[in-house]
């Protein structure tokens, strides 16, 4: 995800630089502004329960944390290493860095050996377009080192040394992203307890988050503006969104990976069984067709997290509740506030009565 | 990490996405034969290459012509086992691109030899290596296989007929534990698609270690599961079959 270039707002944000718990609120009582076209109401994560209706289906994306973070030595010194992204059993996308809060590119030239947790190490090739980015190939047991020695990976907001459980969510199985899928980081067993009593249905799919670190000097003209990410969507999940449809419930991600994932598994006018790598970016030029609504953090300006809402709820509803997110002193970043996204619900019905009101202005906009 | 080295023959290495693929596969760690028609410049990747401690040996010629072809099957045979053939080596066929009624047609019939009969040579000429190496055999396609471009017909046609050769081989095949599959690379910076737009600018385009993150994902996925696909480079996703 490209960072915010820094734009005039960012200061105006509070970053959450601590772990709710860190800051005495439970996990599941982070503030959320419950967002529709009419308006954004104050609530409590755990009100959710009452903000959804049964029926609706919350898709949650199942990646653990990984500690991706590890010590690493060079020809030039010591430095860190930030694993983005697993291409095959010994090939990695990485990120070196001179430490958490600094960032390289560091002087690792294509051919240079050198080690990462006690594992041999060799730079394959740079990522196109984004040189601080390189693939590398281990010789070792690179998850035994990642045991051993790796921490979360932690940027320089964010000044508590959290253990690798802070970073996980309650539906983390399978373990492959460099950052934590923080949408979802507010679900307790508890809470998922109510919204299950509630009618409330849930379903998964996977998709492991590389680093999102890019930095100010990034070239991204022509390159993509996302790192490809391997994804699946299983069949299971896309039953469930069938039968939600067809019962006139809503489809809500949890997070915007999740979104991501089901965009890159929508084709022919619905969801499909899907599984590869992705880079699918979504925005108000490539608009969302899969979810009707999301569960999210505040994310900073100029990042692809903030045209994928803008893509998904337009312009208008995602200035006014960040604005009033800001008002309001809300806490942005992975361990702060949260925000449900309905923008097609509080519309007036469209002449058809209440069956077609629940259908979203964006279906009947899709090209079939 | 001990064993045998793996080996991969790439056509057309000289230059252009050719090159690049052969310094990936360089870097991890694959022995290489590569093949181009202009020996200087085959040389030239080559000795660049063997810096980067692998074995890397070369045969030059023009892989429309059956004795280059048996040259490279007997270097191959060598070795017993290929775990990779790339078949990069294309013709674009007169620049600037003619129409279809006019398009010389001896011009034509040599666009196909080298674009759809010389990578089904090769794979005949190599299928015993392939087979005993679990081979992969990737063939570099161009969305003006489906396109219908004006101008682009001869080519496209050629690369039409490869992808059909590349989904019939993969069913044909996948009994001998052969794979294969077609890559469009998508549009690049390279000295081919300067050919056919003489005069323009092309700088727009990517050049061609734009598809570097593709060929890391492609060449680590189960083999039989992506056999008879069709991939695209620079596309935002690339996706396994259900």
């Amino acid at each position: 995800m490209i960072a915010a270039r820094s734009a005039p707002e960012v200061a105006a944000v509070r970053a959450a630089d601590r772990t709710p718990e860190a800051r005495g609120v439970a996990r599941d009582r982070v503030r959320l502004l419950a967002s529709s076209a009419t308006g954004d109401a104050d609530r409590s994560f755990a009100d959710l329960p009452e903000l959804l209706e049964p029926g609706d289906l919350l898709v949650v994306n199942e990646s653990a944390t990984l500690a991706a973070s590890l010590p690493a030595e060079g020809p030039f010194g010591r430095f860190r290493l930030h694993l983005s992204t697993r291409y095959g059993p010994d090939l990695w996308l990485a990120e070196p860095r001179w430490s958490g809060a600094r960032p390289g590119p560091l002087p690792i030239p294509d051919g240079l050996r050198f080690r990462v947790a006690g594992v041999r190490a060799t730079a394959v090739a740079r990522f196109p377009g984004i040189p601080r980015l390189a693939f590398l190939r281990f010789d070792g047991d690179l998850e035994a080192a990642m045991a051993r020695d790796g921490a979360p990976i932690r940027y320089g907001y964010f000044a508590e040394d959290a253990p690798l459980a802070a970073y996980q969510t309650v539906f983390a199985t399978v373990p492959g992203s460099a950052e934590m899928p923080s949408a979802a980081r507010p679900f307790t067993p508890r809470l998922v307890r109510r919204l299950v009593r509630r009618g409330i249905r849930f379903a998964r799919v996977v998709l492991h988050a590389g680093v999102s670190s890019l930095e100010d000097g990034d070239d991204v003209t022509g390159a993509p503006p996302i790192l490809p990410e391997p994804f699946e969507v299983p069949e299971a999940t896309c039953r469930a969104i069938r039968e939600v449809r067809g019962s006139c419930g809503r489809v809500i991600a949890v997070g915007t990976t999740v979104v991501r994932a089901l965009e890159s598994a929508f084709h022919g006018g619905e969801v499909r069984p899907s599984r590869g790598f992705t880079r699918r970016y979504v925005s108000p030029a490539q608009p969302v067709r899969s979810v009707d609504g999301l569960v999210t953090g505040w994310h900073a300006a100029g990042t692809t997290h903030l045209a994928l809402l803008r893509g998904l709820a337009g312009e208008g509803i995602v200035r006014r509740s960040y604005a009033r997110a800001r008002e309001l002193g809300y806490l942005w970043h992975e361990f702060g506030d949260s925000q449900l996204l309905l923008p097609g619900s509080g519309r007036p019905a469209r002449g058809a009565g209440a069956y077609f009101a629940l259908e979203r202005p964006a279906r009947a906009r899709s090209a079939w | 990490m001990t064993g045998r080295r793996r080996l991969a023959v790439v056509t057309g290495a000289s230059r252009g996405l050719g090159a690049a693929i052969a310094r990936l596969l360089a870097r991890e760690r694959y022995d290489l034969l590569l093949t181009a028609r202009e020996p200087r410049a085959l040389q030239a990747i080559a000795t660049e290459l063997r810096g980067m401690g692998g074995c890397v040996a070369t045969r030059s010629g023009d892989v429309a012509d059956p004795r280059h072809r048996r040259a490279v099957a007997a270097a191959v045979r060598g070795r017993g086992r290929l775990d990779l053939l790339v078949n990069n080596a294309s013709e674009l066929g007169p620049a600037p691109l003619p129409p279809l009624v006019d398009y010389p047609l001896p011009a034509l019939e040599h666009v196909l030899r080298v674009n759809a009969v010389a990578p089904l040579a090769l794979v005949q000429e190599l299928a015993d290596p392939l087979a005993a190496g679990r081979g992969l055999v990737v063939n570099i396609t161009s969305d003006a296989a489906s396109g219908a471009y004006p101008g682009w017909g001869g080519y496209g046609a050629s690369k039409a007929a490869l992808e059909l050769l590349s989904r019939t081989l993969a069913r044909e095949l996948a009994g001998r534990r052969i794979s294969v599959v077609s890559v469009d690379p998508g549009d690049l910076r390279t000295a081919m698609h300067q050919a056919a737009f003489p005069g323009q600018d092309i700088s727009d385009r990517p050049t061609p270690e734009v598809t570097i993150p593709f060929w890391g994902w492609l060449l680590h996925q189960d083999r039989t599961a992506i056999s008879g696909q069709r991939f695209r480079a620079q596309a935002d996703r690339w996706e396994l079959p259900a």
